[in-house]
């Protein structure tokens, strides 16, 4: 990809690093949208997100690809932004009024309890539903972000599909 | 559904496009960590020249100099380049030896801690030197709106190092100190900019404004521009007459409460503090629609001020503030045979609760107070005769329904009832909200007309005076007596939510008004209507408490009529309530505001009795285990029964107030707690014929003018005698109130009881029911059976 320009944003070239910000905000955006299915959340997320990636631009070894690079960072963000909202909003259903801003209104309500189902399956395994059905990765790229092998997103994948496919999980979506 | 399904709506899911301002707003902000990132990579190599470099540096700016004089070629600065060179002179003599000693530390420093700077060390050094643009300037260009520069102009930079144009090594700490100062504007900023970010994301606060907004606000200064951020008001001392006067006149910011003194409002064009993000927390929270359409610049404050607004598909009953409680717990009468508590009339509890299960989904556990819903109920209880004894208790023991071989002993109070015409006279001043949260047709509607329907249960000579608060200021209604009551409604249909944010010391205003127009031997009382942001201009809720407190010595009650949801602030309503002498209610229909302020009217306004506490000493012989329904947050210590001091629930005319105890009698299969093996079972107290009692019952009162409390006493006993039909039937229905609350709260004491058993046994109790009250109650259980929750 643009690796000149990536090498000259690490080198302090602000004018780089802002194209740069220019040519992922939408990616960054866009998956932290699906991570928490809010806009505004969202965008907090984005933000943070590109913060960080100011700071630990340096870091980047090249030895991934850039997105798959960037997915990693955005969920790093995301996962501390959720902390973070727990932290001061602990009396309950944190999620709730994330969940409330997609498009269409019954697909809102039924994404969200999918995502807080996914949530609730284990670590990692909503980012592993988002990075490999969302995102339309496969197992290997999303093994890559999420810094784990091939193999685990596999189990992951069809641990997801076993449960998913169970009663008890129907049932607890309620929208049928 | 299958997995299939939620591959396939996890790919449909099309995330919208981002927002260009908050594209902007990322960028701008993840460029200002870039230039601070990379700044202090520069900082370390500073830092890095300094303690190990001293004599060499001495040489580069030396050099330094020497480049930029000649270019300006200016006659005045041929003399220090001259001495300049001289300097260059020295000073290679210096870092000859310097470099020598130092240059392995500094490449081993560079290798291990600047990796991810590709400048290294030395060339860091040097940039500046080179004349080149400090990156923290470069950015600048691309990023948006420019942020406070470090801007020092080119000869001044010079100066320091041209006054010091001594010996080399002196100059260096000069120029150091040059570079530190430009390097503290750009932190001080970022960090600003950190801090406010900060702040948004701790306190759930929704707005902050930092300098860089300030600066494209068209106000005087900054205590103006504050008075953009919702519940921040600024007072004045003197009313300005010209806009440019105004900004000297600011006396004091009022942040939600927390006030910032004078003192930093001195020089308000130098930056004031921040408002305190956390005092203003919560009240400030998605309260505020502005007035008129804002700035360009200050419309993401809005939009995000409005979001809570705007997403209401699902009512966000999140917000909404319970105290957490435990329910009561089974309690050995061998180790406390006593239990106190005080009465509750409030009745908020079963409104919200209700509120919840109308729109089909359970209500919070904690806002579920068991109490608060058997007391909504108008049961039966035979009424005291006259006011000097204002109550007398009625007990009933019958079987319950949910344990077997256990009892529940009612214990039912109904106050006196003050007859209309004997009713003192009533001076109420009402403390409306008509803040932007108010405009939703739950809120400052029915707030209004359900003031319309207290006017109909006043008297002529009565007076209602009117306060708002968060809008236009102050008193929009002097005392004015009922019976010009279309003054009154003219008045209350005039208020609007919204207005500026110059809010009013609401709260001191209402108590001022009552205390002017003060009825000695009538009823002064203050009703508060508000969806829960008590931003009344009094800091935090003890200080608010003490306030309240305070006045009510001087005889002046308050009540809180609560409405809408989202952010309503119950506990705080209950306290303010409880320490104003008065009741909470929470009012969500029209036909709630009629029970609680027409047909309750009495009940809501007249107390006849203060500080009404309840202590129960079970008998050990009859009685192994009890259990009190509800009043937790009501409990009292043993000790407080008999203290004065302690205040405790009010009662109003014709009110009922209903306990129930679940207790084991001795020698029941089902006892909760096993015996134990060890420590003997207390042996009933020989012959004293208390063997036909449960317990005792003891309730003291104060009579409404009076600080010494009163006693009555009454033993519970086994079998009570003749209990009237309509008792019998009100106790199964307070039984099934009971079993409904408990079961809402998750029904860990109620073991095979459902919502079917509830309803059957409502049904047959349900009586006359001449408001509905009762059949409503069915229908809330049906709903609750089918809820499920989110």
């Amino acid at each position: 990809m643009d690796e000149a320009l990536i090498r000259r944003a690490q080198g302090g070239d602000a004018a780089s690093f802002a194209e740069l910000l220019d040519l992922h905000y939408d990616t960054i955006y866009r998956f932290a949208w699906k991570w928490c299915g809010h806009a505004a959340n969202a965008e907090d997320i984005a933000q943070q997100a590109c913060m960080k990636l100011a700071t630990s631009l340096s870091q980047y070894r090249f030895q991934a690809a850039f997105t798959s690079w960037l997915y990693r960072l955005v969920i790093s963000c995301a996962q501390d932004w959720q902390r973070s909202q727990q932290r001061h909003d602990h009396d309950e259903l944190p999620d709730e009024e994330a969940m409330t801003e997609f498009p269409r209104h019954e697909d809102g309500i039924y994404l969200a309890q999918v995502l807080a189902t996914l949530a609730k399956l284990g670590e990692g395994m909503k980012e592993t539903a988002l990075l490999v059905h969302a995102e339309g990765m496969s197992h290997a790229e999303a093994g890559a972000v999420l810094g784990v092998s091939e193999s685990t997103i596999s189990w992951r994948v069809h641990t997801i599909r076993k449960h998913m496919g169970r009663p008890e999980a129907r049932a607890s979506l309620a929208y049928e | 559904m299958n997995e299939k399904s939620i591959e396939a709506s996890l790919k449909r899911m099309i995330a919208p496009a981002p927002d260009p301002e908050a594209r902007l707003r990322a960028k701008r902000a993840a460029l200002e960590e870039f230039a601070r990132v990379h700044a202090a990579n520069q900082d370390a190599a500073q830092e890095n020249e300094k303690t190990s470099e001293a004599p060499a540096k001495g040489l580069w700016s030396a050099l330094r100099l020497f480049r930029d004089d000649s270019s300006h070629g200016s006659t005045s600065m041929a003399w220090f380049v001259r001495r300049n060179l001289f300097a260059g002179v020295a000073g290679v003599c210096v870092v000859g030896l310097g470099i020598a000693m130092v240059w392995p530390m500094l490449s081993n420093y560079g290798d291990s801690s600047l990796l991810g700077d590709p400048q290294p060390p030395m060339t860091a050094g040097l940039e500046p030197a080179a004349g080149d643009n400090p990156p923290v300037r470069a950015f600048s260009n691309t990023a948006g709106p420019t942020p406070p520069q470090p801007a020092l102009p080119e000869p001044q930079q010079e100066l320091p190092v041209a006054s010091a144009a001594k010996p080399a090594p002196a100059a260096s700490p000069a120029q150091e100190e040059d570079k530190q100062l430009n390097e503290m504007v750009v932190q001080g900023y970022r960090q600003r900019l950190e801090a406010s970010i900060q702040a948004k994301r701790e306190a759930g606060v929704v707005d902050s404004i930092n300098a860089e907004d300030v600066a494209q606000f068209p106000e005087q200064n900054i205590a103006e521009s504050l008075q953009r951020v919702p519940a921040v008001e600024i007072s004045r001392t003197v009313q300005s007459t010209t806009p440019a006067d105004a900004s000297g006149d600011v006396s004091e910011v009022i942040v939600t409460g927390s006030r910032i003194s004078r003192a930093a409002m001195q020089a308000p064009h130098k930056g004031v503090a921040a408002p305190n993000p956390r005092s203003a927390g919560r009240v400030a929270a998605n309260v505020y629609t502005p007035p008129a359409p804002p700035p360009t610049a200050t419309r993401e404050l809005y939009q995000r001020a409005a979001i809570p607004e705007l997403s209401v598909g699902v009512p966000d009953e999140g917000r909404d503030k319970f105290q957490q409680f435990d329910v009561n717990p089974v309690r050995q009468v061998a180790d406390e045979p006593v239990s106190t508590f005080s009465a509750d009339v409030d009745t908020a509890s079963y409104s919200f609760v209700r509120r919840q299960l109308n729109v089909g989904r359970l209500p919070q556990k904690d806002s579920v107070r068991v109490e608060e819903m058997i007391n909504y109920f108008d049961y039966a209880w035979p009424a005291a005769n006259s006011a000097k004894t204002p109550f007398k208790p009625t007990v009933v023991v019958s079987e319950s329904p949910w344990g077997k071989g256990r009892k529940l002993v009612h214990i039912g109070i109904r106050g006196y009832e003050i007859p209309r015409d004997d009713a003192p006279g009533a001076n109420l001043v009402l403390l409306l909200d008509v803040s932007g949260s108010m405009d939703s047709p739950d809120k400052l509607p029915l707030a209004v007309q359900s003031m319309e329907l207290l006017l109909s249960s006043l008297k002529p000579t009565d007076t209602v005076g009117i306060v708002v608060y968060a809008g236009a200021a102050g008193t929009v209604l002097e005392p004015t007596p009922v019976k010009d009551k279309q003054k009154i409604i003219a008045a209350l249909r005039e208020l609007r939510p919204g207005g500026s944010t110059a809010g009013a010391q609401g709260i001191e205003r209402a108590y001022q008004l009552a205390e002017s127009h003060f009825r000695k031997g009538g009823v002064n009382r203050i009703l508060l209507a508000t969806d829960g942001d008590f931003n009344v201009g009094i800091a935090g809720t003890n200080e608010l408490k003490g306030f309240v407190e305070r006045k009510r010595e001087k005889g002046i009650f308050l009540s809180v009529l609560g409405f809408g949801q989202g952010n309503y602030r119950d506990e705080l309503a209950q306290a303010l309530a409880q320490n104003g002498n008065g009741v909470a209610a929470y009012i969500d229909t029209l036909g709630e505001a009629q029970k609680v302020l027409v047909q309750e009217a009495g009940a809501s306004l007249f107390t006849i009795a203060k500080d009404v506490k309840l202590q129960v000493e079970f008998n050990p012989a009859t009685v192994a285990e009890y259990r009190l329904v509800g009043y937790e947050t009501r409990a009292l210590k043993r000790e407080d029964f008999n203290n004065d001091a302690v205040d405790a629930g009010d009662v109003g005319s014709g009110h009922t107030v209903t306990a129930i105890y679940e207790i084991t009698p001795v020698g029941s299969a089902t006892r909760m707690v096993d015996k134990s093996r060890y420590a003997k079972e207390p042996q009933p107290p020989a012959g004293t014929g208390t063997a036909s009692e449960y317990g005792f019952l003891k309730i003291r009162y104060k009579l409404p003018d009076s600080d010494t409390s009163q006693l009555i006493e009454q033993p519970i006993v086994i079998a009570p005698r003749d209990v009237p039909q309509n008792v019998q039937r009100d106790v199964q229905f307070s039984t099934a109130v009971a079993g409904f609350g408990q079961l809402l709260r998750g029904g860990t004491f109620t073991g095979p009881l459902s919502y079917e058993d509830i309803i059957k046994q409502a049904q047959t109790a349900k009586g006359d029911d001449p408001f509905g009250y009762r059949t409503e109650f069915v229908q809330l259980v049906r709903k609750a059976k089918v809820a499920r929750e989110m």
